[in-house]
């Protein structure tokens, strides 16, 4: 007679393929950030990206300083703001048991947007440090306001999910009308940055904006990866939550301030770029389940995996021309989100 | 030191809206089942609740000569444990690690297999370790949130209508089950039910709750007797022991509103 195993040798091997699973992402991505340099007008064999990225010196002046000063750049901040979106649309998922929650949904995206426009109509100049400065502090103080706000007008009335959500969506509406009546307003030169900035793009990338995008993850990623266990039992309902001990509500104000600056961050530099922070968290719960130690990277890398797969998208749609990749994750998410919401109302 | 659970003048409330008003209850002893039952509305949900801390209460609720709300939160947390009337169903965890997560957010990196092992053994859980909750009956779901708050052997067992997705077979394995665990660990289970003769068969005591008061409580045959019934439930009623000795409920009918029967309104 055959012995079953014991359980937890099962479930070790059950967590050795969401390893598995987790490092094919990883690879994915490797594989899509690479791909990603190689494409553009200019011809850069992938052969050549590899040599390049190893030994500058390796290609000629002109091609080093395409791959290091302009591909470069800009494949890496398709990578860092969909990790940063990816993990931050997972954790509202999570905290508001709502797997339609994330930055776009919740109005923190178009918060941000509207205080990048306030900046680019009024010509703000944080502290003489140029205008990308100005947008990207003024973004961030309507991505943390518009947080706030929520969280605020939450605990007033009891900060229920169902409550989060429905201000998120107030904010939504608000944000984008604010938005529209600075557009209606602002002269010629400010409303064409406002119309591209809105639309997403990756094109204003530079290292400094990588770098600092690169330390938003760096704090929050071990963060979220300590509250992995509370948030896996807070999948298992919120009163079983509470009653192993699990701080709910301190967790959930944590957790959305938390989503929020990652947002914000990834919103300041490339603009409002939908769908990331819904559809990577989807793909992550699908390949890894819910347990949060490996939904929450696998959201990070399969958020970069997509936005990085757009960014080879924008550059191949029309021949000659980079299209705002905004447009692009618009484009196919839209038809991701309904079938997101249908496969909610087929469920049990 | 009295070991049990005992509860003094406790009171709970919704915003303006009480719910319980003074509860007593004399000192239940280690390894019992206590069902606690009464009409819809009649507060055993939240008298649960309370007792888990879930609920702020006024009173006192005293587990071994120590009271609850004077407890530090770990500590309460490793004694209590609980299982909620209703459990998610949308969810892609699977069970083996439903049940992890609720050993590790209280025990921390500890070792957990062995617990796990055991409870799923003890529950018949086995076969179901790597199914996805969403996947499952409103039954299994159940039982996983029941191996969750067994699975750190806490001394007192609060089980929110554990039997009520469950059929015939699975209700008496699950009472039977948390019979033997109660024996073995001479810790207390309070079940909330609604199935007056499943709680009078498997129950030590009964504690009758009817209009956010505690009606009666003692033993099945002291506690359940046609007065209660038609206060508590308003219904005319009988209570007969089967051919095993158990006491059984026989429902008449329902006493008109014209008459005086206490029951309120469902």
């Amino acid at each position: 007679m055959v012995t079953a195993p014991p359980l937890a040798r099962l479930y070790a091997r059950f967590v050795r393929l969401r390893v598995l699973l987790l490092v094919g992402l990883g690879l994915a991505l490797v594989v899509s950030f690479l791909v990603d340099i190689a494409t553009g007008p200019a011809a850069l064999p992938l052969r050549d990206v590899v040599a390049g990225l190893l030994d500058r010196s390796a290609l000629p002046r002109a091609q080093g300083v395409i791959l290091w000063d302009v591909r470069l750049p800009y494949a890496a901040m398709a990578v860092f703001v969909g990790a940063a979106l990816g993990l931050a649309g997972a954790e509202m998922q999570t905290v508001l048991n709502n797997p339609l929650a994330s930055p776009m949904t919740l109005g923190v995206s178009f918060a941000a947007t509207f205080g990048a426009s306030v900046a680019i109509v009024l010509e703000l100049d944080l502290f003489g440090l140029g205008a990308n400065v100005a947008i990207a502090g003024s973004a961030f103080a309507g991505a943390a306001g518009a947080t706030l706000l929520i969280y605020a007008l939450s605990r007033s009335v009891g900060a229920t999910k169902d409550t989060v959500v429905l201000f998120g969506i107030a904010m939504f509406f608000t944000f984008n009308a604010l938005v529209s009546l600075i557009q209606f307003v602002a002269n010629t030169d400010a409303l064409q940055q406002i119309v591209f900035w809105t639309m997403g793009s990756l094109a204003r990338a530079t290292w400094g904006k990588i770098a600092v995008i690169a330390a938003v993850l760096a704090l929050c990623v071990p963060l979220s990866l300590r509250d992995a266990w509370a948030l896996t039992a807070l999948r298992g309902g919120e009163e079983q939550a509470r009653s192993f001990g699990i701080p709910v509500e301190r967790l959930r104000l944590t957790v959305l301030l938390r989503a929020s600056l990652l947002a914000a961050v990834a919103v300041a530099f490339a603009g409002a770029i939908g769908f990331i922070g819904l559809v990577g968290p989807h793909i992550a719960r699908l390949l890894l389940g819910e347990d949060h130690r490996f939904t929450l990277p696998g959201s990070a890398l399969a958020g970069a995996v997509v936005l990085s797969a757009a960014s080879i998208a924008s550059k191949l749609l029309v021949p000659g021309l980079i299209v705002p990749i905004g447009i692009v994750t618009a484009l196919v998410g839209i038809p991701l989100f309904m079938a997101l919401v249908l496969g909610q109302r087929r469920a049990p | 030191m009295t070991r049990g659970l005992s509860l003094h003048g406790v009171s709970v409330g919704y915003g303006r809206r009480t719910v319980l008003s003074g509860l007593e209850l004399e000192t239940v002893p280690p390894g019992s089942l206590v069902a606690v039952i009464g009409p819809n509305a009649a507060g055993k949900s939240t008298l649960l609740k309370a007792i888990a801390g879930l609920r702020p209460a006024s009173g006192r609720i005293v587990l071994d000569g120590e009271d609850l709300a004077a407890m530090a939160a770990h500590r309460r947390v490793r004694l209590v444990g609980y299982l909620p009337q209703v459990l998610p169903q949308g969810t892609s965890l699977v069970a083996y690690e439903a049940v992890l997560a609720a050993l590790r957010a209280v025990r921390g990196d500890g070792p957990a297999e062995v617990a796990i092992d055991a409870v799923f053994d003890q529950l018949g859980l086995r076969d179901l370790a790597l199914r996805r909750l969403g996947e499952m009956s409103g039954g299994q779901r159940q039982m996983v949130g029941l191996a969750q708050a067994l699975v750190r052997r806490p001394r007192l067992l609060l089980l929110d209508e554990p039997t009520s997705a469950l059929d015939l077979r699975w209700q008496l394995t699950v009472l039977e089950t948390v019979r033997a665990i109660a024996a073995r660990d001479r810790s207390i289970a309070l079940l909330a039910m609604h199935d007056l003769n499943l709680a009078l068969r498997a129950c030590d005591r009964v504690v009758v709750l009817a209009h956010g008061r505690l009606l009666t409580a003692g033993p099945p045959e002291q506690a359940m007797n046609p007065d209660v019934l038609r206060r508590a439930y308003g219904i005319e009623g009988r209570v007969e022991r089967c051919s095993q000795g158990f006491p059984i409920v026989l429902s008449d009918r329902a006493v008109p509103r014209s008459e005086p029967s206490g029951s309120a309104t469902p």
